[in-house]
């Protein structure tokens, strides 16, 4: 049977109740010698929004390499809508990528379309070039995060929030069914960072998306996750958000002050939407 | 010129390589690889010494060392944890030092080497001349047939890795694509001048717009009439022909730094001009 037709029948076959997306059991991984990850188990349910918090170092970011199959687990299991990560290598379209931040030349010569039209290499395939279907989807694309009228834009003469909607709208231009989002609102002000986040959210419920969002702000996530799981090296927790905020263990991963980690803002708006 | 053969087959080996230049030279400025691009042309000074005093064509000898020089700085900057800068400046030396060492031993510091080290683009024969051309075609090939995943991987390698794009593959064949060009190369402006071909037109692009498209257009055509020009003008003031074109190359650079839009009194002027119309 190929990825492809794996992929589709993990949709479209009849799974009583919610499937699940992402599932690793016990995992365990290292770099460079040192161990990053121990016995990491949780799972992601279609259409729910997991928040990934932990400390500066905790291993979020090989977390989520872990689930793309680019760190090879020491030990454990990791299955991605039913595959290996061996097998989700052919399959990586059907995932939207955000990384922590990108880093790039100011006068890069790349317009908002041509950004956008990267994340559709996984799906053009290899000595193939785009479609008409191609430039369509990144029309689409564009327009779901509101860059309409960018589309000629240089990406380097964008402001913070907009370049952040267009890495998020070339995360969206493939068949994803799976965002995975690294800090993707590190450098942004508080109103760039909410903006974010309620399109992140809407874009979510539209889509009928699974998001796996890696953060340090505990706040931010408290609001908007359905779970969280809290992470500094080994799992701390994981539970509804009020669960997580009212945990002694969020402390303990962070090792500092409570009301300085969640704040009496953050710990009331946390509760109030989700309890 | 063009009346004879020698002419005839320095202008069209000329705008072969000046085509395969342009292209890559893209790459080479927006990936910052200007150093690599250096870093190999003057190690191809070894592969040339290996070649004149193993009695092996010389560009032949060039072109397979500085494919192994290409995937060393690859290999050694990815495995070895050491920045991309360090290894050229430890392998372009190592190389250099290697070659002259070589030819000293071997008492053969003669008139051949220094056209390796400066050009001799007149002394172009057809074997040359379809050497060239095959192997431009092939680099070309691979820049066309695999851009979209260069594009991707030279903006944002994270992110193309996490999408499934071979990062590998693509990182070294854009270095040994670079090193093929630049020993293609050689023959036209030399070792030490070949690196200008890597750099300079893509650089000229980039001051005078922000669309890739763009860019590799006007590497184009400051890379083809760069050769044209610098090969007529030496032709006719009878001077270096690698050394001018270079020199052409850098006045089309010099102007496109005064008309770029982001000089303060162009965007002005571009400003007026919308504005009038």
């Amino acid at each position: 049977m190929t990825h492809a037709c794996r992929v589709a029948e993990f949709f479209n076959g009849s799974v009583e109740g919610a499937r699940t997306l992402i599932e690793l059991e016990g995992v365990r991984a290292s770099l460079a010698g040192h161990t990053v990850l121990e016995e990491i188990s949780f799972s992601l349910d279609e259409k729910m929004f997991l928040g990934v918090v932990g400390p500066n170092g905790a291993g979020k970011t090989t977390l989520l390499r872990v689930v793309l199959g680019l760190v090879k687990p020491d030990g454990g299991t990791v299955r991605v809508m039913g595959m290996t990560p061996g097998e989700l290598k052919h399959e990586l379209h059907h995932i939207g990528y955000m990384s922590q931040q990108v880093v790039f030349d100011p006068v890069f010569p790349v317009s908002v379309f041509d950004v956008v039209m990267m994340g559709r290499t996984c799906c053009i395939g290899t000595l193939r070039f785009p479609t008409k279907a191609d430039r369509e989807a990144v029309g689409e694309g564009i327009r779901m995060v509101g860059l309409e009228g960018l589309e000629r834009r240089p990406i380097g003469e964008l402001s913070g929030g907009e370049q952040k909607r267009a890495f998020l709208a070339r995360a969206l231009c493939r068949e994803t069914h799976i965002l995975l989002l690294d800090e993707p609102t590190a450098g942004l002000d508080l109103p760039a960072q909410q903006q974010f986040m309620e399109l992140l959210v809407r874009l979510k419920e539209q889509l009928g998306l699974s998001v796996v969002f890696v953060s340090h702000d505990v706040n931010v996530l408290a609001r908007f996750a359905d779970e969280m799981v809290c992470i500094n090296r080994t799992m701390h927790l994981h539970g509804k958000p009020q669960e997580v905020l009212g945990s002694e263990k969020l402390k303990e991963a962070y090792r500092c002050e409570f009301d300085f980690l969640v704040g009496v803002g953050g710990q009331g708006q946390g509760a109030g939407e989700d309890g | 010129m063009l009346a004879y053969g020698f002419g005839q087959r320095a202008l069209v080996g000329g705008l072969i390589i000046a085509v395969t230049c342009s292209l890559i030279s893209f790459f080479v400025i927006v990936r910052r690889l200007a150093f690599v691009g250096m870093g190999i042309s003057h190690a191809a000074f070894g592969g040339v010494s290996i070649g004149i005093v193993a009695g092996v064509d010389p560009i032949l000898a060039a072109g397979g060392f500085c494919v192994l020089v290409a995937g060393g700085i690859g290999w050694l900057s990815r495995k070895g944890r050491l920045h991309e800068d360090t290894v050229i400046g430890i392998l372009f030396a190592s190389a250099m030092a290697f070659g002259v060492l070589l030819v000293s031993l071997a008492h053969a510091y003669n008139l051949d080497l220094m056209s390796y080290l400066f050009g001799s683009i007149l002394a172009l024969s057809w074997t040359d001349v379809i050497v060239a051309a095959v192997l431009s075609a092939l680099v070309i090939s691979f820049l066309v047939l695999f851009f979209k995943e260069l594009l991707f991987f030279v903006f944002d390698e994270e992110t193309a890795t996490a999408s499934g794009v071979p990062v590998r593959f693509v990182y070294y064949g854009l270095l040994i694509a670079m090193a093929v060009t630049i020993v293609v190369s050689i023959k036209l402006v030399g070792i030490i001048l070949v690196s200008a071909l890597l750099v300079i037109p893509g650089a000229t692009g980039l001051q005078l717009t922000r669309n890739y498209r763009g860019v590799i257009v006007i590497s184009l055509i400051a890379a083809v009439t760069s050769v044209v020009a610098g090969l007529f003008l030496s032709w006719g003031f009878d001077i270096a022909s690698g050394a001018t074109i270079v020199l052409v190359l850098f006045a089309e650079f010099m102007l496109s730094v005064a008309l770029s839009p982001r000089r303060p009194y162009m965007a002005r002027l571009i400003g007026r001009g919308k504005a009038d119309s």
